[in-house]
C-alpha cells in the first residue's frame, strides 16, 4: 500500500566511480523513545532492516549481497537514516528492496526477539570499550533527566520492557506516516534519480513537519567527579564537560572558532600541553556540540593512571585560562585559517555533500551555515571569540568522567581544584 | 596531459646534478579514466602521479619501505616511534612549524607504520601542494634529533600502547596471537613495540635508523588529485634533488618460518564480561597467487550478514555478537585472522566447532556460482568506496608500490578476484585453513 507522502529528493551527482548512494532519512530518533522504553527508535529501525513482508530476513540478506549492496539503518538522537551503498549497474532493484522495506517492513516477532538479545548483547559488549563508556557516562551525568542524556541503545531494563507491539506501534506513528528526504549521490543524473524516486516513492505532496519540541537543558552546578570503576586499568579514559552550544545561537560561530583554537587542532594549547610538552595522552581535544537545545562541550585524553589526576589538573587551569583570557588574536586568526582551508574536506565527495544538504532540511541546520560556512568564521573577530567562550563555557559547572580502577586515582581526583563530589560507579553498572 | 618524455626532458633542460635529474619510467592505466604515471629522480626517489579533478583536493604520501620486520629483538617498536618523530623540527624549521604550517594551510596530516612499511599523507587544499613538497623533502633529510624530543614521544608510545594493547583486549589478543605463531620471523613482534624496548631507545638508537631508512632511495611519493604534473615534478626536483641517496640497505637474513604441524592455544583471562576467540591460521603473503581465492573465501565466510559464519554463529545459533575474518597484507607470508566475540555464557569450543564445520564444508563442496558471484560483488563494492577520495587513490596506489612494487594494479587486483572459480576457492580453503596450522587465542572474562 502507497502512503500519501511525497520526499523531497535530493542529489548529487558525480559519475567518478560507479557507485551510488541512496539514503532515507526521517526526523524521528531516540528523543520520542517514550520514558522506560528507551532505544525503542533503534530496536524498531533494526527491525525494519531485517526486511520486507514476503521475503525471509536470510532472503532479503541473500538479495541484497548478491546485488552488490550494503544497507544500514541508523537511529541517531534527533534522526534516523537508511543507507544503502550499491554498484550502479545494481541501482534499480536495490531501491526497490529499500522501497519495501519502508513501506511494508515485516515486522516478524521472530526477529524482533532476536533482535532484543543482540542488543541485549550489544550493550554488554560496549563494556570492553572504555572510550565509549567514558562518553556515555559523561552524557548521562551532564545531561540528566533530560532527553539529551538518554543513549540511543537504551539500557539493559529498558529493552527488557520493549515489546513488538510496542515496536510496530512506532513504525506507524512516526516512520510509516511521517514525511521524509531522499538522497542519491554518485553515479546518477538529477532527472535519473528524481524519475527512480518517484517510480517508487509516487505520492501526493506533504510537507514536512517543523521541528520537535525539546526541553531546555540545565547545567548542573559546581565540579562533580565520577569514577567508572574498572579492574587491572594502566591507563585511563578521562573526559571533562560543561554544557555547550545551541545550533542558532548567535555566537555559534564565535564559539566554533575559540573552540578550534583551544583544542580543535594539533597545535592548539590543548594538545600541546598535554601531548608534545609533556607526553601525557596520545590523543587530547576538545569537542563543541550543538543541538536544539545546548549540547555538550568536553575535552578529551587518555592519560595514565599514574599521573591520570596531573592531567586533568592541567586540563582544568588551561581550560580556566582559555574562558577567563581568550585565546591569543593569532590563535583566533589561524584557528580560522584552518577551519576555511580545510573545509574542502567536508564536501569532496558526492556522499558528504549530499549529507550537508539532508542536515540543512531535516536538522533544521542554517542553509548559511553551509553556503557561507567561510565568511561567518572568517567575520568573528577575537573580542567575540573570547565572549562566546565566556558566555557559553563554564568551568565551574563540570562533570569529569574518569574511567580507572578507581583505587589508582580516586584520592588524586578528591583534590582537584574546586569539586564538589565524587562518585565511584562499578564499570558494570547501567 | 603531455607526454611524460617531452616533459622530463623539459624538467632536465639545464640539470647538472645526477641526484635531481627525472628519468620517465612507466605509464598505466588506472580504472576507466585515470593514468598513472610513475617518474624517477637520479637519487633513486621514486614519484607517482594520479591526476584526478573530481575535487579541488589533494594527497600526497610518502612510503618508506621500513617496518617493524626491519628492526631487532631488543629495539621493537623502533620504525613506529619513528614516526611520532618526524613530525618535530627540522635543521630548517623549529619545533612544531610542520604541523602549524600545515594545519593553517587546510591539510590534514598523519602517519601509520606496520610490519613491511611506513607512511606519511597529507590531503590538503590543491593550493597546498607547494608547501607539502617543502615540507615533506626538509623532514626527510633535515630531522633534529635531540633527547627531550625522544623522551616526550617516548612516552607518548607508551601511553598509546597503553591504550591500544594494554586496556584493550581485541589488541592485546592480536599482540599475543601473532608472538604464538610465529617464532622465526620478524612479524612476531608488535609494531608498536614491547614496553621494555620502548622504554629503552636512545637518541642515537634513532639518529641511527633514520640514517638508515630514511632516504630517497627507500621512499615513493604518491601524489593523487587535482594538481598540476610539470608543476609537481619541478617542485619535487627543486626539493628532493638536493638529498643523497642512502646506501642500500642490507635486507638481512630471510628468517623463513618452520612449517607449523600442531595448533597452538594461549589462554588468557582479562576484566570482559564475554568470552573471545582469535584465530590466526598460516595465510600466503599478499602477491601469492593463492591470496586473492582466499580472500574470496573470507568474504563468503565472514563478509557481512549474510555470510555462512556470520550467520551461523551471530543468527542462527546466537553463540556469538561479532565475528569478522582478515588476512594480513604483508610482504611475507603472514595470517588469516578470525576474531569470535561470544555471548554471554555461550562457549569457545562450540563456537569453534561450528567455524571448523563449515570451513571443512566449504574445502569439500566450494561455493555456489551465485554465492561466489555475492562475493565478488561485495569485494567489488568495498573497493571501489576505498576509491572515493583522493586519500584513498594514494593510500591504494603506495600500498602497492610498496608491497607489491607495482602500484597500478590494484585494479588488476580486482580482476583477480573476478577470475576466481569455485574449484580455487575449495582448494585454498584445504590448503591453508586446516586447524593443524593455526594458533587461537583464547580470552575468559575474569570477575569485576
Amino acid at each position: 500500500m502507497r502512503k500519501s507522502i511525497k520526499p523531497k529528493i535530493l542529489v548529487e551527482s558525480s559519475d567518478v566511480l560507479p557507485l551510488v548512494d541512496v539514503e532515507i532519512a526521517f526526523r524521528v530518533g531516540s528523543l520520542q523513545d517514550p520514558i522506560g522504553k528507551e532505544g525503542i527508535a533503534q530496536l524498531t529501525g533494526q527491525l525494519m532492516r531485517r526486511g520486507p513482508s514476503g521475503i525471509s530476513a536470510d532472503g532479503f540478506e541473500e538479495r541484497l549481497a548478491n546485488l552488490g549492496a550494503r544497507l544500514t539503518v541508523d537511529a541517531a538522537m534527533r534522526s534516523t537514516r537508511i543507507r544503502a551503498t550499491t554498484l550502479r549497474r545494481n541501482l534499480e532493484p536495490v531501491l526497490e528492496l529499500v522501497a519495501d522495506l519502508i513501506w511494508q517492513p515485516a515486522l516478524r516477532a521472530r526477529d524482533f526477539a532476536k533482535l532484543k538479545r543482540h542488543a541485549q548483547a550489544s550493550l554488554l559488549a560496549r563494556l570492553d570499550d572504555d572510550q565509549t563508556l567514558g562518553a556515555v557516562h559523561l552524557r548521562q551525568r551532564l545531561f540528566a533527566g533530560h532527553p539529551y542524556g538518554r543513549s540511543s541503545s537504551g539500557s539493559s531494563a529498558s529493552l527488557r520492557r520493549i515489546r513488538l507491539q510496542d515496536a510496530k506501534r512506532f513504525y506507524a506513528r512516526y516512520l510509516q506516516k511521517e514525511p521524509f528526504i531522499v538522497g542519491m549521490s554518485g553515479d546518477i543524473s538529477d532527472s535519473e534519480a528524481k524519475s527512480l524516486v518517484r517510480a517508487h516513492f509516487p505520492a501526493p505532496p506533504r510537507k514536512m513537519n517543523g521541528k520537535r519540541d525539546v526541553p531546555a537543558t540545565h547545567i548542573r552546578r559546581g565540579r562533580h567527579v565520577i569514577v567508572v570503576d574498572k579492574p587491572e586499568r594502566t591507563q585511563t579514559q578521562l573526559y571533562i564537560g560543561t554544557l555547550g552550544a545551541r545550533t542558532h545561537d548567535r555566537n555559534l560561530f564565535p564559539l566554533i572558532v575559540s573552540n578550534t583554537a583551544f583544542g580543535g587542532t594539533f597545535t592548539g594549547p590543548l594538545m600541546q600541553e598535554v601531548r608534545a610538552v609533556r607526553g601525557w595522552s596520545y590523543g587530547a581535544y576538545s569537542r563543541l556540540m550543538h543541538s536544539d537545545q545546548r549540547d555538550a562541550w568536553y575535552m578529551w585524553t587518555a592519560p595514565s593512571a599514574e599521573y591520570s589526576a596531573d592531567c586533568a589538573a592541567l586540563q582544568l587551569e588551561l581550560l580556566d585560562r582559555w574562558v577567563d583570557k581568550g585565546l591569543p588574536q593569532a590563535s583566533v586568526k589561524f584557528a580560522q585559517q584552518y577551519l576555511i582551508n580545510s573545509h574542502c574536506f567536508d564536501r569532496d565527495t558526492p556522499s558528504k555533500r549530499l549529507e550537508s544538504r539532508i542536515d540543512i532540511e531535516l536538522l533544521g541546520v542554517p542553509r548559511r551555515y553551509v553556503e557561507r560556512h567561510d565568511e561567518l568564521v572568517a567575520d568573528v573577530t577575537p573580542k567575540q571569540a573570547k565572549e562566546a567562550t565566556k558566555a557559553r563555557i563554564s568551568p565551574g559547572d563540570l562533570v569529569i568522567v574518569v574511567v580507572a580502577t578507581a583505587k589508582d586515582v580516586e584520592d588524586a581526583f578528591a583534590k582537584l581544584p574546586g569539586v564538589k563530589s565524587v562518585e565511584v560507579v562499578p564499570y558494570r553498572q547501567p | 596531459m603531455g607526454s611524460p618524455t617531452s616533459l622530463i626532458e623539459r624538467l632536465n633542460r639545464g640539470v647538472t646534478r645526477r641526484n635531481a635529474r627525472w628519468s620517465f619510467v612507466n605509464a598505466q592505466r588506472f580504472g576507466v579514466a585515470l593514468e598513472l604515471r610513475r617518474f624517477r629522480l637520479g637519487n633513486g626517489l621514486t614519484v607517482v602521479s594520479l591526476v584526478d579533478r573530481s575535487a579541488p583536493t589533494i594527497s600526497y604520501h610518502t612510503w618508506f619501505r621500513v617496518g617493524s620486520r626491519h628492526e631487532r629483538p631488543g629495539k621493537t617498536g623502533l620504525a613506529h616511534l619513528f614516526e611520532h618523530l618526524m613530525f618535530n623540527e627540522t635543521k630548517r624549521r623549529g619545533r612544531g612549524e610542520f604541523d602549524r604550517l600545515m594545519e593553517r594551510a587546510g591539510a590534514e596530516v598523519n602517519a601509520a607504520t606496520w610490519t613491511d612499511w611506513t607512511y606519511y599523507y597529507e590531503n590538503a587544499p590543491k593550493n597546498a601542494l607547494a608547501l607539502v613538497i617543502e615540507l615533506e623533502a626538509d623532514r626527510m633529510s633535515n630531522l633534529v634529533l635531540r633527547a627531550p624530543q625522544v623522551r616526550s614521544e617516548k612516552e607518548v608510545v607508551a601511553n598509546e600502547r597503553k591504550l591500544r594493547v594494554e586496556d584493550d583486549i581485541e589488541g592485546r589478543a592480536l599482540e599475543e596471537l601473532y608472538a604464538t605463531a610465529f617464532r622465526r620471523h620478524p612479524y612476531r613482534w608488535p609494531t608498536i613495540g614491547w614496553m621494555k624496548d620502548i622504554r629503552g631507545f636512545t637518541v642515537e638508537d634513532c639518529r641511527r635508523f633514520y640514517r638508515t631508512h630514511y632516504a630517497p632511495n627507500n621512499a615513493t611519493v604518491i601524489i593523487a588529485g587535482d594538481f598540476d604534473e610539470r608543476q609537481a615534478l619541478s617542485k619535487i626536483q627543486e626539493r628532493y634533488g638536493r638529498l643523497s641517496p642512502a646506501r642500500p640497505i642490507d635486507p638481512g637474513p630471510h628468517s623463513k618460518e618452520p612449517l607449523q604441524r600442531r595448533e597452538r592455544v594461549l589462554r588468557i583471562a582479562a576484566p570482559t564480561p564475554t568470552d573471545k576467540v582469535l584465530i590466526g591460521y598460516r595465510a600466503p603473503s599478499f602477491a601469492n597467487p593463492h591470496t586473492p581465492a582466499l580472500s574470496v573465501a573470507n568474504e563468503l565466510l565472514f563478509g557481512g550478514r549474510s555470510a555462512r559464519v556470520h550467520r551461523l554463529l551471530c543468527l542462527d545459533e546466537e553463540l556469538a555478537l561479532s565475528v569478522r575474518g582478515a588476512i594480513s597484507p604483508f610482504v611475507d607470508p603472514g595470517l588469516f585472522e578470525i576474531w569470535i566475540s561470544l555471548r554471554e555464557g555461550k562457549r569457545r569450543r562450540d563456537a569453534i566447532a561450528l567455524l571448523d564445520k563449515e570451513v571443512r564444508r566449504l574445502a569439500a563442496e566450494g561455493p555456489t556460482d551465485l554465492e561466489l558471484e555475492k562475493a565478488i560483488n561485495q569485494i567489488e563494492l568495498s573497493f571501489l568506496h576505498s576509491m572515493e577520495t583522493a586519500g584513498g587513490k594514494a593510500e591504494q596506489v603506495g600500498f602497492y608500490e610498496t608491497v607489491v612494487d607495482d602500484g597500478g594494479t590494484p585494479f588488476d587486483r580486482l580482476n583477480a578476484y573476478r577470475r576466481v572459480t569455485p574449484t580455487q576457492v575449495k582448494r585454498a580453503v584445504a590448503k591453508y585453513l586446516r586447524p593443524s596450522r593455526r594458533s587461537r587465542v583464547e580470552i575468559s572474562g575474569i570477575a569485576a
